[in-house]
């Protein structure tokens, strides 16, 4: 008896706390004469689908693909760089990899919006601001570089040395064990990192709100700024916008919740 | 020079390849912007020497004009509010959660993993929503605060110079009471069970279970969680565009923001970089106390 009161609590203090995800749905379907009623309904009395109208009239295929562009070169760099970096930290034990990992880490904690400046002047100076969103995957990738190798490299702790070893008794090369042994086992520790990494990169702002000016390269979270102005007040139309662009993503963190919570939990605190 | 190759293809040389590329890779993007700060903070930079690769220096006068403009102090002060009352709220209440989840009850693991939809989101939405949810005339917790007779006018969360920081303050506790939550969890975890056992047993009631035994060994997962905290406290920058951009009159503007506010919209870049060594400077330090404070509890 007493576990299901616990259950019924722990539901209301998830109902409580995603309260907010409820409103932006619930604000979405609602007409917007609905929406500027006080008090507020809770429940649409009269349910609108104006999502297609929304996609196309604010140009969100654009915004979109540019965010998805971003995400994607940005997981391919840190994943490229980083696998082997987080093997090889995971193998070695030694001072000269405990410096890299101690560079590694404080790498991780500069904030974009203060490493914005500097990167915005360096990239003008060497002509990346007329590739933006390369330049903004390039500055992105930096700032996920260092979380991707903390999170992979426990993945590659947990795989016996052995079986490298028995690999290269019959004949493979370092390289050819690590690829064809170590990363096939690991495979499921880079891929929820990957995914983790792609989920961030598709909500990033700084980078791109810096760097790019053209509005036909502009991401998601820029367009939606765009729409939100000084004096908003379509507050139906800005929802239905943040319903389309984070419901992916929900979709996504709920199919793999389970596995992205215990990879956050192992590599965070070590 | 073959000796060089089997090394790198076969020895030690291919772990250190593999560790040097990735470390190449931030020194380029993340090491050397952060020196070329440092420089550009001693230096005139606008919008004219912006492109040209020789700039005078000014030696600390952007540091002077930073120090003596009248924003500076309210702007550290803002920052100071912002990160002690996050930490303190997401600290607490993550803490209660945590020990909620912490009972044994079917789904348990599953509904505290949902928490993290919040953290996963773009922060940037999520402020769109709290822009709506804090919304004077039409906003849904001006109603709801009033139906429990909290308070009795409208409330003008955003716009209010008063108020305007900590509702920037609400928002961003409530997207970090999941991280919070999560680390707390894993550090519960490695408690000992049969010690609490054997407390109860000793006729210790909750409360002194929880203040002599729960806190004490929390003690080093606490001071990780605070230090991780401060650094991603202060890497909020997608809250303040979204919400008050720093407004009204920097009521609600803290360093991280308005060292980009200076650079990209006022495009007084030299202040820009100032303000942001200063902050960077700051967040290495804690960034250091807190890996060697992990490091030596893994050799204990």
């Amino acid at each position: 008896m007493k576990r299901y009161i616990l259950l019924a609590l722990a539901l209301l203090f998830l109902a409580v706390y995603l309260f907010p995800l409820y409103w932006m749905y619930l604000t979405a379907f609602k007409p917007s004469t609905e929406t500027f009623v006080y008090p507020p309904t809770f429940w649409p009395g009269n349910p609108q689908f104006n999502f297609a109208d929304v996609f196309v009239s604010k140009k969100m295929s654009s915004y979109l693909w540019n965010s998805l562009v971003i995400a994607i070169g940005t997981t391919a760099i840190a994943a490229f760089f980083g696998t082997g970096c987080a093997y090889a930290l995971a193998r070695v034990r030694n001072i000269g990899m405990d410096i890299v990992l101690f560079l590694i880490l404080m790498m991780q904690v500069l904030p974009s919006s203060l490493m914005a400046t500097p990167i915005f002047v360096i990239f003008n100076q060497v002509g990346l601001i007329a590739t933006p969103r390369l330049a903004v995957v390039l500055a992105q990738a930096a700032k996920v570089l260092p979380l991707f190798i903390v999170l992979t490299r426990t993945s590659f702790m947990q795989i016996p040395k052995e079986l490298e070893e028995a690999a290269r008794v019959d004949g493979a090369t370092r390289l050819g064990a690590f690829l064809r042994i170590a990363v096939p086992l690991a495979r499921n520790g880079i891929l929820v990192t990957s995914v983790l990494i792609f989920l961030q990169s598709f909500g990033e702002y700084v980078y791109s709100r810096s760097m790019i000016s053209e509005e036909s390269l502009q991401t998601a979270t820029v367009g939606l700024m765009n729409f939100m102005g000084p004096n908003t007040t379509d507050w139906n139309g800005i929802m239905t916008y943040s319903v389309i662009y984070v419901t992916p993503i929900l979709l996504i963190f709920v199919l793999l919740q389970r596995k992205i919570v215990s990879g956050l939990t192992a590599g965070a605190l070590k | 020079m073959s000796a060089l190759f089997r090394t790198l293809r076969d020895g030690h040389g291919f772990d250190a390849t593999l560790a040097l590329l990735a470390l190449a890779y931030l020194l380029v993007f993340s090491a050397f912007p952060l020196v070329y700060n440092i420089l550009m903070s001693f230096q005139e930079v606008d919008m004219f020497s912006l492109a040209s690769l020789v700039r005078p220096f000014v030696g600390l006068a952007n540091y002077k004009s930073l120090f003596a403009s009248p924003d500076f102090w309210p702007v550290i002060w803002n920052t100071v509010v912002f990160v002690g009352l996050c930490i303190i709220f997401q600290l607490g209440i993550g803490f209660g959660l945590a020990l909620f989840f912490q009972q044994d009850f079917p789904g348990g693991s599953f509904l505290r993993g949902l928490f993290l939809a919040a953290w996963i989101m773009p922060a940037l939405v999520a402020g769109a929503v709290w822009k709506w949810i804090f919304a004077g005339d039409f906003g849904v917790l001006n109603y709801l605060l009033q139906s429990a007779g909290l308070i009795d006018g409208k409330v003008f969360w955003l716009s209010n110079p008063q108020i305007s920081l900590y509702s920037v303050v609400i928002a961003n506790i409530w997207l970090g009471i999941p991280f919070n939550m999560i680390l707390l969890s894993v550090g519960l975890v490695g408690i000992p069970k049969d010690m609490y056992e054997a407390a109860a047993l000793d006729g210790a009631n909750a409360w002194q279970r929880f203040w002599h035994m729960t806190l004490p060994m929390m003690r080093s997962t606490i001071g990780a969680v605070v230090s991780l905290g401060i650094i991603f406290t202060l890497q909020q920058f997608d809250l303040f565009a979204s919400l008050t951009q720093g407004g009204p009159a920097n009521a609600s503007n803290v360093a991280q923001y308005w060292s980009w506010q200076l650079s990209f919209q006022i495009y007084d870049i030299a202040s820009g970089s100032a303000v942001s060594c200063l902050m960077l400077g700051f967040v290495i330090i804690v960034a250091v106390i807190y890996v060697r404070s992990t490091r030596h509890e893994h050799r204990a």
